[in-house]
């Protein structure tokens, strides 16, 4: 156990501070992140829709395809100079580069949302504030499953020619049970319905987190082998 | 080979294949503490493919491979981060072999001629610079093993030189290595034995001791000619 949790500790923090420093996948993320919801804002009829009825899928499209560049990064950095096959080559346990990439990735995207959720809030004019701690937990909870199946998937594809290309084709179906679920919950949660009435979606991306979390580390080390 | 002293790696039978392409064939291979085996053969041959599976970065599709002591390995890549400088990226290595990072981290800069370079990005490194931090690495956790995949490969005069003297170094600290190359001339000198490759099927060992490298390699490959 030690040596997985200094494993992935010690991957984890290499992640974070590549990005730091380079800052590539963060920036792209961010702008693609406004101008998402730039366009959806502006491309609406007002008149027709009001911008509280599309804030929750704004929302979540920003999410995912923001999280999905953050994804292709995470093995692509191990691609320039094969950084992988220098950790294969330690004994750190294989799992342990899965709960490192996990938890970067999971910093990664939830940097991303944390700076999207007050531009949303700018654009959208919503009350968001009122439900904050609810809605944190929702777009918590969606994010953990996603970003699991994305780590496993992004090792998956890293070795193949076209792996940017790959990652969202793959990624996109298992995104979809997580992604309804976090729509209708900030839904909800925006028109102000208590959180005892959302127990189904809440329970529905909780066994997801749960399945998606588990199948992803069981998995990850038969995609790792070659 | 001559009994010497430990074994550091036996690989019985060992097969891999990409799915129809038989790569290598119950390939059979002993070395011991102190071995210098050069591994020849013509291109396509399987010389990496072998040098991977010995590592343990690619399962064999059939045999075994017995690793009793530690392996380091030099491939084709640096297997470094280019963000990070040499010092951050053999701390971070260090740290995932167990190994206490800053003491030995500095130690091996020194022994490669990199102290000056340490918190520069490796990416800015040039290529021989780049085979240096790769060695520094591979030594972190002491392997009684090292692996080279064409180690010399892009590098100039001065920086091959270098390379070769540490691996006479190696040698005769008893440090046993697998070396694909060749480059006959500057590691000739190094080695112990030579072997050669060929259509994935090793061939016999042939021991260096008191011939000429250059004659040897000429004899294993004129079936390649």
């Amino acid at each position: 156990m030690g040596a997985l949790l200094r494993g992935a500790w010690a991957i984890a923090v290499k992640d974070i501070a590549i990005e730091w420093r380079t800052k590539t996948a963060f920036a792209s993320g961010l702008v693609f992140a406004v101008l998402v919801l730039a366009v959806l804002f502006f491309s609406r009829d007002p008149t027709a829709v009001s911008s509280q009825d599309i804030a929750p899928g704004a929302l979540w499209v920003t999410f995912t395809f923001a999280a999905m560049l953050g994804l292709n990064r995470a093995f692509l950095l191990e691609r320039e100079m094969h950084g992988l096959d220098g950790i294969l080559l330690t004994p750190v346990p294989r799992s342990a580069i899965f709960w490192g990439k996990f938890a970067a990735n999971l910093v990664f995207v939830g940097t991303i949302e944390a700076i999207s959720v007050p531009l949303f809030v700018l654009f959208y004019d919503v009350p968001i504030w009122l439900r904050f701690p609810e809605v944190v937990l929702v777009i918590a909870m969606a994010t953990i499953a996603f970003v699991a199946v994305g780590t496993l998937l992004s090792a998956m594809v890293v070795r193949t020619r076209y792996a940017e290309l790959m990652l969202p084709l793959l990624l996109l179906p298992f995104l979809v049970p997580p992604l309804v679920g976090g729509v209708q919950l900030t839904a909800r949660l925006l028109e102000g319905r208590p959180l005892s009435d959302l127990g189904g979606w809440l329970k529905l991306i909780g066994a997801f987190d749960i399945a998606f979390v588990t199948l992803s580390a069981l998995l990850f080390q038969v995609v790792l082998e070659e | 080979m001559p009994p010497s002293a430990d074994v550091v790696l036996s690989a019985t039978g060992i097969a891999r294949r990409f799915a129809y392409r038989l790569v290598l064939a119950n390939v059979d291979l002993t070395l011991r503490r102190g071995d210098v085996l050069l591994l020849v053969g013509p291109n396509g041959a399987g010389k990496t493919t072998l040098l991977r599976v010995l590592a343990g970065l690619l399962s064999p599709s059939a045999g075994q491979v017995e690793r009793p002591g530690a392996i380091g390995m030099v491939g084709h890549e640096a297997m470094l981060y280019p963000a990070l400088s040499a010092r951050e990226n053999l701390r971070f290595f260090a740290r995932l072999h167990g190994v206490d990072g800053r003491g030995r981290v500095d130690t091996l800069l020194g022994q490669v001629g990199l102290s000056h370079r340490a918190d520069d990005r490796v990416g800015t490194f040039s290529r021989g610079m780049l085979q240096r931090v790769a060695i520094a690495r591979a030594l972190l956790h002491e392997p009684g093993l090292l692996l080279f995949d064409e180690p010399l490969s892009g590098l100039d005069a001065t920086a091959s030189r270098t390379l070769v003297g540490l691996l006479q170094d190696f040698r005769d600290r008893g440090t046993a290595m697998i070396i694909v190359s060749h480059e006959m001339e500057r590691l000739g000198k190094v080695a112990t034995h030579m072997v050669r490759l060929a259509a994935g099927r090793l061939g016999e060992l042939e021991s260096l001791a008191g011939r000429d490298p250059v004659a040897v390699f000429a004899d294993l490959m004129r079936g390649d000619l």
